[in-house]
């Protein structure tokens, strides 16, 4: 469920402001850290877990508005270098902030230990974002198909001249696609802190996971981002019962396989 | 032309002298690398970000076979084009059926794919630590194990690479990828099977970044994981972007400058990466079309401002 909201936020600025962004891993990795922040300044998990992915969201705005927007007219290269170099910057930021070594998180007191589902026994916190992640995907994919403003997007998807033809402002809507998609990496972030605790290199490996999502599930696809998220998700847990070390390649294997018999993805068009 | 070439070999000649011979000697293997790179992004129009999978395999399979067989330098070098070629053909396969974003996440997705074999098979690659303990043999009684030897060897190698590269380019088959990065519909329907010549061009790519990926295996014994890893792949695209894609010096003058600037500020501070982020926005945000044009700019700047000196 993760991996579908990571993809789902990349699929968004991907499919609308059609820019390669690299800076989507870190801006994860600075939600969880964010997160771990203001628990520890708040003493309050939830009210972390508000507050942290909005930081990143604000983080995305000032990304786009001052960065981002000049480089529309220039090539896929350059936009490529400049998220790369966000990347590279907010990463190193992170060392410099909260050090090299990992930090782990404690779940709320709440979610602690386990409960027994009948045929299986889980960890609550993990059913918790679970659900949190299966929750915000499913009020994100309302927002896209049932507000006017969703509906917006979805046809900046499909054709941006047409949009900003018919008067919308199509700038403004690049930068609230691309805090939102940001906002989305923040709350994985924050959401995913006291699973797997934090390290500086958290964002890199969850950027190729989110590139996947996207390649995999079709291009400006968002139902097929949450799709291939889930796909993604099981096959990793799968994979991880039997053969531990593989967990992390198998993603990327799953990728080449569909690929091959199906290159556009489970639901591209393009 | 004859300008550049003397340009070129001047500075084969001259670099030794003013850094250390292993940064002269990993400038050449990068221009090597950014040559192959090259005929990607800026003959083809297609942007890798995943070139390091090929110099990284390449490093470490001829690598293996050097340590463990002992192979001679020009086997290894052969093996080394090889592997550079054939997961080239595999990648660029899956690749070349996307365009836009869509290839660029692509070919990065399947650089990760290879960073996490090489990341997780450590009884071969040494995981984390790298591969240590690559011997330089020795050739016709020559050893290797002299810097300045070896940095001979690979300038020699760098040049053919450069020939090589100057034709290929002026060939036939360079000026259809250079139609197609120009409009790949146009070159589809004068008839060029476009998907079969940008998988050609990713072989040809693979082969340079895998001779590139040997030789860097040789100059410093060892393979680190970041040689498969994205950070190499970056780097690249980097230095061919600041040199100025689309021309053939582009990339030699990029690895000039990043290998040189890399190496004198990454012992100055470890968060090198950071000061090496803020270049990429600076560039990209300020100083669009490389080293090349700024430097046109500088000399079209002059005849201005010349001219209007003698008209006033």
């Amino acid at each position: 469920m993760l991996y579908a909201l990571m993809g789902l936020g990349l699929a968004l600025i991907a499919g609308i402001l059609n820019i390669p962004n690299f800076a989507h891993g870190a801006l994860f990795a600075v939600g969880a850290y964010l997160t771990v922040t203001a628990i520890g300044a708040f003493g309050n998990f939830w009210l972390a877990l508000a507050l942290a992915p909005v930081g990143v969201a604000l983080l995305g705005l000032l990304i786009e508005y001052l960065g981002i927007r000049r480089l529309y007219a220039a090539g896929h290269d350059y936009q490529l270098l400049f998220t790369f170099g966000l990347s590279l910057i907010l990463a190193e930021a992170i060392i410099l902030v909260w050090g090299p070594v990992g930090i782990s998180q404690l779940p709320p007191p709440v979610l602690r230990g386990s409960v027994d589902l009948g045929f299986t026994i889980y960890p609550k916190y993990r059913l918790f974002v679970m659900s949190a992640a299966g929750l915000l995907v499913v009020g994100t994919w309302l927002f896209l198909e049932k507000t006017r403003y969703g509906a917006i997007m979805r046809a900046g998807i499909e054709n941006r001249e047409m949009v900003s033809l018919l008067g919308i402002d199509i700038h403004r809507l690049f930068t609230v696609a691309f805090a939102l998609g940001a906002y989305l990496a923040g709350i994985a972030g924050a959401l995913t802190a006291p699973i797997r605790g934090l390290s500086p290199g958290m964002g890199v490996d969850m950027l190729g996971i989110a590139f996947v999502v996207v390649a995999l599930g079709g291009m400006g696809n968002i139902l097929g981002a949450i799709a291939a998220g889930l796909l993604i998700g099981v096959a990793q847990a799968v994979v991880a019962a039997y053969w531990t070390e593989a967990s992390v390649a198998v993603i990327y294997l799953v990728m080449a396989a569909v690929l091959v018999f199906r290159p556009q993805g489970l639901f591209g068009t393009r | 032309m004859k300008l550049r070439i003397a340009a070129v070999l001047t500075a084969v000649f001259v670099l030794p002298l003013l850094v250390r011979p292993a940064i002269a000697t990993e400038i050449w293997i990068f221009a090597i690398f950014g040559l192959g790179a090259n005929l990607l992004i800026g003959y083809t129009g297609l942007l890798s970000f995943g070139q390091a999978t090929f110099f990284g395999s390449a490093a470490y399979v001829a690598g293996y076979v050097l340590k463990y067989y002992g192979l001679s330098v020009f086997a290894a070098l052969g093996i080394g084009i090889g592997v550079g070629a054939v997961s080239a053909a595999a990648v660029g396969y899956l690749c070349v059926q996307r365009s836009g974003i869509y290839f660029i996440m692509l070919t990065f997705a399947l650089n990760q794919l290879f960073y996490f074999v090489a990341y997780q098979w450590t009884s071969v690659t040494g995981g984390e630590d790298g591969m240590p303990g690559i011997p330089r043999p020795v050739i016709a009684g020559l050893d290797f194990k002299s810097p300045l030897l070896y940095y001979a060897f690979v300038s020699a190698l760098f040049l053919a690479s450069l020939w090589a590269m100057q034709r290929l380019v002026g060939s036939p088959l360079g000026k259809i990828l250079q139609a197609i990065r120009e409009n790949e519909l146009r070159a589809a329907a004068v008839g060029y099977d476009v998907a079969r010549f940008k998988l050609l061009a990713f072989v040809i790519a693979g082969a340079f970044s895998g001779l590139a990926g040997v030789l860097y295996a040789m100059l410093f014994g060892i393979v680190p994981l970041e040689a498969i890893s994205f950070v190499f792949s970056g780097n690249v695209v980097f230095a061919t972007l600041i040199g100025g894609s689309g021309s053939l010096y582009g990339p030699v003058i990029g690895a000039v400058v990043f290998i040189w600037l890399s190496e004198s500020v990454s012992v100055l501070w470890e968060r090198w990466p950071l000061l090496l982020g803020v270049a990429f926005v600076i560039v990209v945000l300020f100083l669009r079309g490389g080293v090349v044009e700024a430097w046109s700019r500088f000399i079209a700047w002059r005849m201005r401002w010349r001219s209007s000196k003698r008209a006033a």
